[in-house]
């Protein structure tokens, strides 16, 4: 049952962090797809609500061939998913949201939303991390730019300190580059029991100059790799080596077995993820 | 806590509430205005049960406070039919036998319709990826994915069918 | 006005199986069809359940003085305000009765009822809980059959030995003579898990009892009469005071013909408040405290001569039975006959044992103990062939039933479409060609009941009752007391009305779902309605004909050797059909030839001599397409058929509605709702861990239908939809075995069992 709060309903951005300012026991629900759940669960009792649903500065996508990619924190799933701009330029986003709950969950539930959230079975993250994301955060006394990989600090722990989400930047993309995705479950909408998410630059040479993997539902908080990076930066394309990166995936890690699978069992299904994506991004970036 | 004056606008028609701002959508149609046709059928948001459309998209009711759907044009199940003349996609449903209990049709049909409202030439695919939230224990869902299918070629435009 | 149709000599029938939409559609389809889950009575209060969080203990005390310190707290109820009858569905055996439901003593499951609560609001209801305090001895718990019935075991029931709550056998032949004819002996042991009904209503009830000291129950449930005689036997009460109305039911999948804790909880309330009281399960209660498919272990032996005939088969299973008994003394019977099935054995042996755990009690669900059957035989038996070097299909096929066959002492078989079935099959797979790589094809066999012959609910009515009465105006009342729950019965019983009596599906108004004015019927489980409550509306509607046709004989001057007959609403000689009048003219005509009353057809069907089991027997083989991702375990379902034979399909869009359900479920079984316990708590009691097909896994699932003629059935017809459960979980299991040559014992398979099963294999081959 979810307990008594007071409602806030600011019009502007201004309005929302003033009010944020004013009530320290308060929580921010704007698509309220995860929160209203650990809500009715009695995990979360805030005294007061604030509703930023309505706050139409932060529902943007802005797309700069130099500055990058910038979508606003009140951004829906749907949105992102449909975005002609995001699906030319970042296509693993847009595969990535198709596959993100329902269709029902996508069109209320917003991006800031799930980041905040910080599920460490969420879509986005992994996917956000290996573009080497930024996300900027704030408050009514200022802003502040925090790369994604150390936005997360334990399962359902942000290092927002009484601050909203406010816009996610990924940087511009690089010429001979390629990203994929993919979370291993047994039902195509369910969160992954575990995911991959692989970025690959190249050179003009088809070596390899940059290269992320960073593992969802590995830990808690997204997983990036550094020992994948170690090995493949420098090298050319070699199945082997995406073979040998998985076995290094499988350990850099630390699943959590349920009911849904051992811990073995993860790690061995994070290391065939993190084979196939790699090969993927790969492909992706010779063209 | 302070209950509030919400106006929601629900198939064309304004109902003034004075709710428990904690109260859900699904909560206000069903309890305050009174409309049972939307079903509720689990606590983690997955089932669908609850779908509406909200500014024709499809929204699971169950978890989106009311407070937030002022302002929006809320369309339950009731609010398809027009003059008893039933939408071409309850049509559909019929004339598949997209539906056994029932419990779930509400929700399903309108998620179906939410998918027509933007895809008028659906593939197989995107038409089940379009009830994918929505369970249905009955029909294993290919009657349905029927029953869209026939009603996106228009075979159900006609009235008096 | 029914326009005169020329009447296609070929056709055999009108109405029956063609194209008739489901008669409940325009009430569905627009959210006018109020379940239980809606309804809201004046004065209603809101009743919520506490329950134990212990698997095992005595109830020393409960004080709910503070709960009702709470405004808003109407009352509080536990088992010291019921009689303490210790109920069950299986009456005639008082000892099976051992479900208080509300317990005065012990609780002996994690969700149990132990008090319950009612109050202005839901939410106040849900608070009071907190404010309950009950004192328990907390007891040892046993939670597997295994454990359950070692000596030291904890006594859950008392008087029941080793836990032991019911055992079974059925035995033909001299079966060790069988198996000493056999050539091949193979044995194996298997894990069968639970399943969760998982209906999209939960469990609801709102019970409303007066001054009058009467009880009216909305209720969603699959039996009104059930309910209604089973109330009666709770509350002390006459059954002829007490009205079960359930309209519009949300799924039932037989998990809702018992009495379950909304419907008790909230009559028990009312009775001592004078208020209607409404409890709705949430889903985690319905998965945690509403009873499940069976868990089983099988051994399975079974010998064979080097040709493929099948010589003996010898059975043992034990059953998680849980806490209570339920309707699994059924389910342990069925699983083992069924287990036999579609094949004729020299030699048959099952031993079926009931334990008592602490845990969910189960009972049944769809295909009530025959999936766990498949499971097991079919995959056996696809292992056997393989070992022997035999065709699978035609192994199967030389050994199956037959029309006219006996299952000794057992059943006789009147109709079976089964051999066509596998001709069918034969040419699905012939048609696929070859395979991608990572796909197979898995196949499985099975047979079903068509309604069971056991009075076990004691009950002195006909097993099914039907009215017809015939309005002026030519429309027809048909009163059943069949239950819809979505499987169609409403309109497969219009359907045969209509066939029978001559008129459209359009001019039949069915009642149901309402004791006060429906007959008796024992209800929607065991896929009996159609043959069943079918067989008492062909019987009404044919009478009232009868009646009706006395008037045109009489007025049509037609020599004797003539007949007349209504067909689509036009009363005709049958030699000439031209000639006739409209159905409602003849209809007042009756009307005042008899004094202004109107014509009343009854009909009622109970199976008399009929075997052990059923009257009849559906039968099928189906084969499923799957692909397996060999990296990960992950399964795919691509393809399907099913050769299926029920007799003559009644309700066309019904059956493909049944089957495309069924398999849903079916295959729901086999790789996906995985209901695991630990120390008898359900890990996963909610929709997110619980996993549920979507559309975007359901594969195509193609039918064939095999028409037989079944005499027992109303115009030949058999069950569908019950039947269609059991096979899938066992066709995947070999789809499995074909690609990678694992044996998979334990469903539902998971994908890192299937990983596991793999790794083992390479292992062996390296040694």
């Amino acid at each position: 049952m979810i307990n008594d709060f007071n409602y806030l309903k600011p019009g502007t951005l201004k309005e929302a962090l003033a009010m944020y300012a004013e009530h320290e026991d308060c929580k921010v629900i704007c698509g309220g797809q995860s929160l209203l759940i650990v809500m009715r669960q009695g995990m979360i009792s805030p005294e007061y609500m604030l509703d930023i649903k309505h706050v139409k500065e932060l529902d943007y996508i802005k797309f700069d061939a130099k500055d990058g990619l910038r979508i606003g924190a009140t951004t829906t799933h749907r949105t992102i998913e449909k975005s002609d701009v995001i699906k030319k330029n970042y296509p693993v986003m847009v595969s990535m949201e198709n596959k993100l709950a329902s269709i029902q969950v996508r069109n209320w539930g917003t991006i800031g939303g799930n980041l905040a959230h910080a599920d460490s079975a969420g879509d986005p993250g992994p996917v956000l991390i290996a573009l080497k994301a930024n996300i900027k955060i704030g408050n009514a006394n200022g802003e502040r730019t925090v790369a994604l990989e150390d936005f997360f600090v334990d399962y359902f722990e942000t290092v927002m300190d009484h601050e909203l989400v406010l816009e996610v930047h990924i940087p511009a993309p690089e010429p001979k580059s390629g990203a994929a995705y993919q979370k291993f479950n047994l039902l195509d909408s369910d969160m992954g029991i575990v995911a991959a998410a692989a970025y690959v630059a190249l050179n003009d040479s088809g070596i390899c100059k940059d290269v992320r993997v960073v593992l969802g539902n590995a830990g808690s908080t997204p997983i990036r790799v550094k020992r994948i990076e170690e090995l493949l930066i420098g090298k050319v394309y070699d199945e082997n080596l995406f073979a040998e990166a998985g076995s290094i995936a499988s350990v850099d890690c630390e699943p959590v077995a349920d009911i849904h699978g051992s811990e073995e069992h993860r790690r061995h299904i994070l290391g065939v993820l993190t084979k196939r994506m790699l090969k993927k991004a790969w492909e992706q970036a010779k063209g | 806590m302070e209950k509030r004056l919400l106006t929601l606008n629900v198939n064309g028609q304004d109902y003034e509430l004075y709710i428990n701002p904690k109260t859900l959508l699904v909560e206000a149609i069903r309890d305050h205005i009174g409309l049972t046709g939307t079903k509720r059928g689990c606590d983690t948001v997955s089932c669908g049960a609850c779908t509406v459309m909200i500014n024709g998209m499809a929204v699971k009711s169950c978890s989106v406070l009311a407070m937030q759907a002022e302002g929006m044009e809320i369309t339950t199940v009731e609010g398809l039919e027009v003059n008893g003349e039933l939408a071409p996609i309850q049509k559909a449903f019929i004339d598949n036998g997209s539906y056994q209990c029932g419990f779930c049709a509400p929700g399903m049909i309108m998620s179906a319709q939410a998918l027509l409202n933007e895809n008028k030439n659906p593939t197989e695919w995107e038409i089940k990826e379009g009830i994918e939230g929505n369970i249905c224990r009955c029909t294993g869902y290919n009657s349905i994915v029927r029953a869209i299918d026939g009603a996106a070629k228009g075979k159900y435009t006609e009235a008096k069918s | 006005m029914n326009k005169y149709t020329v009447i296609n000599p070929h056709s055999k029938f009108t109405v029956l199986n063609t194209h008739v939409h489901n008669i409940d559609g325009v009430a569905k389809v627009t959210g006018r069809a109020e379940y239980t889950f809606d309804i809201k009575l004046p004065g209603m209060l809101y009743g919520k359940i506490l329950r134990s969080p212990h698997p095992h203990a005595k109830i020393l005390n409960i004080d709910y003085s503070r709960a009702m310190e709470l405004p808003g707290v109407y009352g509080v109820v536990t088992g010291k305000d019921t009689l303490g009858v210790k109920q069950g569905i299986w009456r005639r055996y008082k000892d099976l009765c051992d479900e208080q439901i509300l317990p005065v003593d012990k609780v002996r499951y994690i969700g149990e009822p132990v008090a319950a609560v009612a109050a202005i609001t839901e939410e106040i209801a849900e608070k009071a809980l907190d404010y309950i305090d009950v004192e328990y001895e907390v007891l040892q718990g046993v939670y597997e059959p295994l454990d359950a019935i070692k000596k030291d075991a904890p006594e859950i029931h008392e008087g029941f030995e080793r836990n032991i709550n019911v055992t079974r056998h059925i035995e033909w032949g001299e079966v060790e003579e069988a198996f000493d004819e056999a050539e091949y002996v193979r044995e194996d042991w298997f894990k069968c898990g639970g399943q969760a009904h998982m209906c999209m209503e939960t469990r609801a009830a709102v019970s409303s009892y007066t001054p009058e000291k009467k009880m009216t129950i909305y209720s969603s449930n699959q039996s009104a009469y059930y309910m209604q005689a089973l109330m009666a036997g709770v509350l002390g009460m006459r059954e002829g005071d007490i009205r079960i109305l359930a309209q519009y039911v949300g799924g039932g999948f037989g998990g809702k013909f018992e009495l379950d804790g909304a419907i008790f909880c909230s009559a028990i309330l009312s009775m001592k408040l004078f208020r209607p009281v409404k409890i709705i399960y949430t889903r985690e209660e319905d998965f945690i405290a509403t009873k499940r498919r069976t868990p089983m272990f099988y051994y399975v032996r079974t010998g064979v001569k080097k040709d493929g005939t099948f010589c003996a088969r010898e059975a043992k299973v034990f059953t998680n039975g849980g806490a209570y008994t339920g309707m699994g003394a059924t389910a342990l019977y069925l699983t083992g006959f069924f287990h036999s099935f579609p094949y004729r054995w020299k030699g048959y042996r099952y031993d079926g044992y009931r334990v008592y755990t602490n845990t969910l009690p189960s009972t049944s669900m769809r295909g009530f103990g025959a999936p766990q059957a498949m499971w097991c035989s079919e995959q056996q038996i696809e292992w056997i062939a393989a070992d022997l070097g035999l065709d699978p299909i035609e192994m199967r096929r030389k050994n199956s039933h037959h029309e006219g066959y006996e299952v000794p002492g057992q059943a006789t078989i009147a109709s079976c479409g089964i051999d066509q079935c596998y001709d069918e099959i034969k040419s699905w797979i012939a048609s696929k060609g070859e395979l991608p790589a990572n796909r197979s094809i898995g196949l499985s066999a099975c047979g079903f009941m068509s309604g069971g012959i056991f009075n076990w609910f004691d009950t002195p009515y006909s097993f099914s009752s039907a009215v017809v009465t015939i309005n002026q105006d030519g429309t027809v009342e048909l009163h059943v007391g069949a239950q819809e729950i979505g499987q169609g019965s409403n309109t497969t019983m219009a359907i045969i009305c209509a066939e029978a009596l001559g008129v459209k599906v359009g001019d039949i108004k069915v009642h149901s779902g309402d004791t006060d004015h429906c007959p008796a019927d024992l209800g929607a489980w065991g896929s009996r309605q159609t043959l069943m409550t079918g067989n008492a509306v062909k019987m009404a509607a044919e009478s009232a004909k009868k009646q009706l046709l006395e008037f045109a004989y009489a007025q049509s001057g037609l020599n004797i050797v003539y007949d007349l007959d209504i067909k689509d609403g036009w009363v005709h000689a049958i030699a000439r059909p031209e000639r006739g009048e409209e159905f409602v003219q003849l209809v007042r005509k009756a009307l005042r030839g008899k004094d202004g009353q109107r014509i009343i057809g009854r009909g009622y069907y109970t199976p008399h001599r009929k075997g052990m089991i059923s009257p009849a027997y559906s039968y099928m083989l189906q084969g499923v397409e799957v692909e397996v991702d060999e990296e990960t375990g992950k399964i795919t379902l691509v393809d399907s058929m099913t050769a299926h034979d029920c007799g003559q399909p009644i309700n066309h869009l019904g059956l493909i509605g049944q089957l495309e359900g069924a398999f849903s479920m079916a295959a729901g079984y086999g790789y996906l709702e995985y209901m695991p316990y630990e120390d008898g708590k359900l890990m996963n009691p909610n929709l997110v861990d619980y996993k549920m097909i979507r559309a975007t896994e359901m594969p195509p699932a193609n039918i064939a239908e095999i028409d037989t003629y079944e005499p027992e059935g109303p115009y030949g017809a058999k069950e569908a939809g019950e039947g269609l459960t059991n096979p899938t979980a066992a066709a995947i299991g070999n789809a499995l075995f074909h690609r990678f040559g694992i044996q998979m014992k334990e469903c539902p398979v998971r994908p890192e069992m299937i990983l596991n099963a793999l790794k083992e294999k390479k292992e062996a081959q390296e040694k």
